[in-house]
């Protein structure tokens, strides 16, 4: 009996109230705070591309259906002479603002002997004429490859959506070197 | 040349439309506090269908969760919209309730006071914050104004509510 009115008194309801509201206010709250941190996730269309130079048939280019891999099977590196292929794959800005890019290694694998070095040059236009803005040069001293680090960032504005930026590829073999193969990755960062 | 890699877009709001059924949980919970405390003028059960209103609400944001990549924005305001709606009409009804019902005139217009108006405006600030976020124009002297009238008018009724008598010696002075 004296339980009973204990419980009924208007204390003992107001304090279980009390616990029971701030349980329900900081399960809500941290409910909420789970779904503020969700964030929402959009896909976007590159506005940074690869396309097919004026020697993309001379290097044997191939490019992904989006155009954000590009790959070269036909490259070719001559004993003690060096051959470059000046325009083989270009990048292209086609948004509406500047972008930054840099060539970075990213993986190397094959023969380590055979080769003098392959370069990477990113040109300022298509032409031969065009300024190197960033290179990567990969180097073989007849045991092992040299990998470069990335380059620096080069900004490509957007002032016209047609200016493309080639990148040039050099290669080098050793004198009377023999039949061998090599596969450079590079990535093109974007930012 | 391998591999190309770009950062995607990321879309971050300030107020999530489950804001408001956050903030009708609260009015409930408040609701329900306040309905104990006032206990007499109230029938019993009305401190708990608050608290089960408030759960309701915990269960709705829950779902929310669960479902917030299928429910559009457009949706979630709309459901969240209508829960705070629910809430402020409570506090309404509550307020009519004393003053028509009851005929206790002093409690009813120490509640428009102290809770109605203040929540009320809270609400519509949110509200039009929430809209303005999202690109809709409000504006933001009515919120401020409406914040300034919203405080002196909770000041004032608190003073009053806690001595009564306060605005018979204001008319004695005079």
């Amino acid at each position: 009996m004296e339980i009973r009115k204990l419980v009924s008194r208007k204390e003992m309801k107001l304090v279980t109230l009390l616990l029971t509201s701030l349980l329900i206010a900081t399960a809500s709250a941290a409910v909420y705070y789970s779904l503020s941190m969700q964030s929402t996730i959009t896909t976007a269309t590159t506005s940074v591309w690869f396309e097919e130079g004026a020697d993309n048939a001379t290097a044997v280019v191939s490019l992904s259906p989006d155009k954000t891999v590009a790959t070269m099977t036909g490259l070719k590196a001559y004993p003690n002479a060096s051959y470059t292929y000046t325009d083989p794959v270009r990048v292209r800005n086609n948004g509406s603002v500047a972008y930054d890019i840099r060539l970075t290694p990213v993986s190397l694998s094959g023969n380590t002997t055979e080769f003098v070095f392959v370069k990477f040059l990113l040109r300022n236009g298509t032409s031969e004429s065009s300024p190197t803005l960033a290179s990567l040069n990969y180097t073989c001293d007849g045991s092992d490859w040299t990998v470069p680090s990335a380059t620096d960032w080069v900004s490509i504005p957007a002032t016209n959506p047609d200016t493309q930026w080639a990148i040039t590829v050099i290669t080098k073999a050793k004198d009377n070197a023999q039949s061998a193969s090599v596969t450079i990755e590079i990535a093109v960062d974007v930012r | 040349m391998k591999r190309q890699s770009r950062l995607r877009k990321v879309d971050l709001e300030m107020i999530l439309p489950e804001f408001f059924a956050l903030l009708s949980i609260d009015v409930f919970l408040l609701l329900s506090l306040l309905t104990c405390l006032l206990e007499e003028r109230f029938p019993k059960a009305i401190p708990y269908i608050y608290q089960i209103a408030a759960l309701i609400g915990f269960g709705h944001l829950l779902v929310s969760r669960e479902f917030l990549s299928i429910f559009g924005e457009d949706m979630r305001f709309w459901y969240n919209f209508f829960y705070l709606l629910v809430a402020l009409g409570n506090i309404i009804a509550i307020n009519l309730y004393l003053a028509v019902e009851k005929k206790m005139w002093t409690l009813a217009k120490a509640w428009s006071g102290i809770v109605t108006f203040p929540i009320i405006v809270i609400s519509v600030f949110f509200v039009s914050n929430y809209s303005y976020l999202q690109g809709a124009e409000f504006p933001a002297l009515i919120m401020q104004v409406g914040l300034v009238v919203s405080t002196i008018v909770m000041g004032v009724s608190i003073s009053l509510f806690l001595s009564p008598d306060l605005l018979n010696k204001l008319k004695g002075r005079r």
